[in-house]
């Protein structure tokens, strides 16, 4: 059965395995360049006597790279899902061979378990693989930055991304089971995958354990550290609010000295006309407006301590997820047939 | 196990199988001996096909029992490895070579018979190198028997397998059939609704119709049992006790009836061979009297 399993995973196994390898010389060569720079900075910072400051730049420099390689670790499980998960069953439904395959001298059980299997250990590798290179090359930045406990780049470091391609191959194959038809269960297996790769992360992981709240004074100092005020619906929204050596999950609105939100109309009045007092910072005479009306907001944020409690809870519920929908599988393809 | 104590190959009892509101098979009760070959015959949509996927567990049935050799159809490896199944259409791996489909079967079935296997395919002119996706359907379905063959089942099942060949590949095919399952010394079951392939192959015969079975036994025994009757019309209203009309046609004032019982005795009519076919047909037609007017 794993004989057979290979043999009909051969040509997707090595399309996989030929894009895994472009991507590890990328990570290696990535990771080479990461460490010249930081040596770069580090040579230099000393003559100078700025090498907090370097090694700000240094991360800076490559911060915008490690984006968008989140961005693609975040396709990486739609992908694996699309081409090895949904076609793994569907294709032999479409094709009849379930008629061929099933009468032969082995249970329909067993034969959905080894093909999950095979397909669950093949994206668990290359998953692993690329996660490996990926935290290896970009941990001189993380190190600096320290932001990989985060709404983006979480994903895309240590054992997350293995449970994530595990996930969704097997999602992949059951929606086939289901499916029947093999483009149907690509399209759903991405629509499905996208979704839950954006639902996780701003909804779930949030609460995976019971975030932190504090009240910050928002004084004038305070509204300068902020990276943006207001919402497009006129909300005393704040954004880019920190907290140190934490994720920041959650900020409510400019809240009054009774907990209520500022109203808008003394929002809009320090936003757009402030008494010229001819302060400096990012926001100018509208830092002292609001800083003198006493406000404050609650921030929940999750210590960067936990992150990797945070990994193994994630990883944890990915493939307990997994499990389930293999054994919704196991169950249908007994039951219900043909 | 002598054939005698042995289970039947297939036994249903009041099985019936519904796809949503359209019934496929209702209260069928239908016991194949072992040993035979078993020509499954009817229109399309009566119901055969449905009665041999349940079969070999490909579905499984609304209501009532079906046995397989004694068991639950596909009830585990053991059984599985029991029951050769060639489905309609006889599909294969179109990306595997013949080769390959070989390899499969033997890693797949513990009783695999190699050299059977490579026998069958070599007799059949296969090269295995050769995709199965090449193959014409007769080269197809000729691997899809080798590999069930070579399961040494002790009961082999053929959903239509030849209904999509031309003639000549149908020929070879149901040679191979007959061949095979005498080589194993195998039961098998096999559906058509080409009533001259069922004839030519095999010896027991069910015949369905509107998801009942209509006629079930021996060849030889329905044979025996059958009748045609030919006279003017009107004496074969007058028929003794034990004789039943299965199908009557009258036309130009004479009458043509097949009838069940015994020998019919002297009467008003002659008795004229009865052919498989026709008896086969009486069963089919789905009224008793026919007046064909000229």
């Amino acid at each position: 059965m794993i004989w057979l399993t290979w043999r009909q995973f051969r040509v997707p196994a090595l399309a996989g395995a030929a894009v895994l390898g472009v991507l590890a010389a990328y990570l290696v060569r990535l990771g080479v360049e990461i460490r010249d720079a930081r040596d770069g900075y580090l040579a230099r910072c000393g003559a100078v006597g700025d090498c907090a400051g370097a090694a700000a730049r240094f991360a800076g420099d490559h911060q915008n790279t490690l984006l968008i390689l989140a961005g693609v670790f975040w396709l990486l499980p739609v992908v694996l899902g699309m081409f090895w998960g949904a076609p793994l069953v569907a294709r032999e439904f479409e094709q009849g061979t379930h008629r061929l395959v099933w009468n032969q001298s082995v249970t329909r059980r067993r034969w959905l378990a080894v093909k999950l299997l095979v397909v669950a250990v093949a994206a668990m590798t290359v998953a692993g693989l690329a996660s490996l290179l990926l935290t290896w090359a970009a941990s001189p930045v993380d190190r600096v930055a320290d932001d990989r406990f985060s709404t983006i780049v979480f994903g895309a470091r240590d054992v997350a991304p293995v449970s994530y391609a595990v996930f969704a191959v097997v999602l992949g194959a059951t929606v086939g089971l289901l499916v029947r038809r093999t483009v149907p269960a690509m399209a759903f297996t991405v629509v499905a995958v996208a979704a839950i790769q954006v639902a996780v992360p701003n909804v779930v992981r949030p609460q995976l354990m019971p975030p932190v709240t504090v009240s910050r004074p928002m004084t004038a100092d305070a509204v300068n550290e902020l990276r943006g005020l207001g919402s497009i619906t006129g909300r005393p929204a704040v954004r880019g609010l920190t907290v140190p050596d934490a994720w920041v999950t959650g900020t409510s609105e400019l809240l009054t000295a009774d907990g209520r939100p500022l109203d808008a109309a003394t929002f809009d009045d320090c936003l757009t006309r402030p008494p010229r007092v001819g302060a400096r910072g990012l926001f100018g005479d509208t830092a002292p407006c609001l800083g003198a009306l006493d406000l404050h907001v609650d921030v929940t944020y999750q210590p960067r301590h936990r992150y990797r409690a945070f990994q193994w809870l994630e990883s944890a519920l990915y493939l307990a997820a997994a499990g389930l929908l293999a054994g919704a599988g196991m169950w249908r393809i007994r039951r219900r047939v043909n | 196990m002598s054939p005698g104590t042995s289970p039947p190959v297939l036994h249903a009892e009041r099985l019936t199988k519904r796809y949503g509101r359209r019934t496929a098979l209702e209260d069928c009760d239908l016991l194949v001996p072992r040993g035979r070959i078993t020509g499954l015959v009817g229109p399309n949509g009566a119901g055969k096909s449905t009665l041999l996927q349940l079969a070999c567990g490909l579905i499984t049935p609304t209501s009532g029992r079906l046995r397989v050799l004694g068991a639950a159809p596909a009830a585990d490896a053991a059984h599985l490895a029991r029951v050769g199944f060639v489905a309609q259409d006889t599909p294969v791996y179109p990306s595997l070579s013949v080769a390959e489909h070989l390899r499969m079967g033997e890693r797949l079935n513990p009783s695999w018979d190699r050299s059977l296997a490579q026998r069958r395919v070599a007799q059949a002119g296969l090269r295995v190198e050769q995709r199965a996706g090449r193959l014409s359907g007769g080269q197809r379905a000729q691997l899809a028997l080798a590999l069930a063959a070579a399961k040494r089942p002790e009961l082999l099942i053929f959903d239509e397998p030849a209904a999509a060949l031309d003639p000549l590949a149908r020929d070879g095919f149901l040679r191979t059939v007959t061949e095979s399952v005498a080589e194993l010394g195998a039961s098998a079951v096999l559906s058509s609704h080409l009533l001259a392939d069922v004839e030519r192959v095999c010896d027991h015969l069910v015949v369905l119709r509107d998801a009942r079975v209509q006629l079930a036994g021996d060849v030889a025994d329905l044979l025996a049992g059958h009748h045609l009757l030919v006279g003017a019309r009107g004496v074969l209203d007058g028929l003794p006790a034990g004789l039943e009309v299965v199908r009557a046609e009258h036309a130009d004032g004479l009458s043509r009836a097949v009838v069940r019982g015994g020998a019919p005795p002297p009467g008003p009519w002659t008795v004229e061979p009865l052919p498989l076919a026709d008896l086969v047909l009486a069963y089919l037609a789905g009224h008793a009297t026919e007046v064909i007017a000229r």
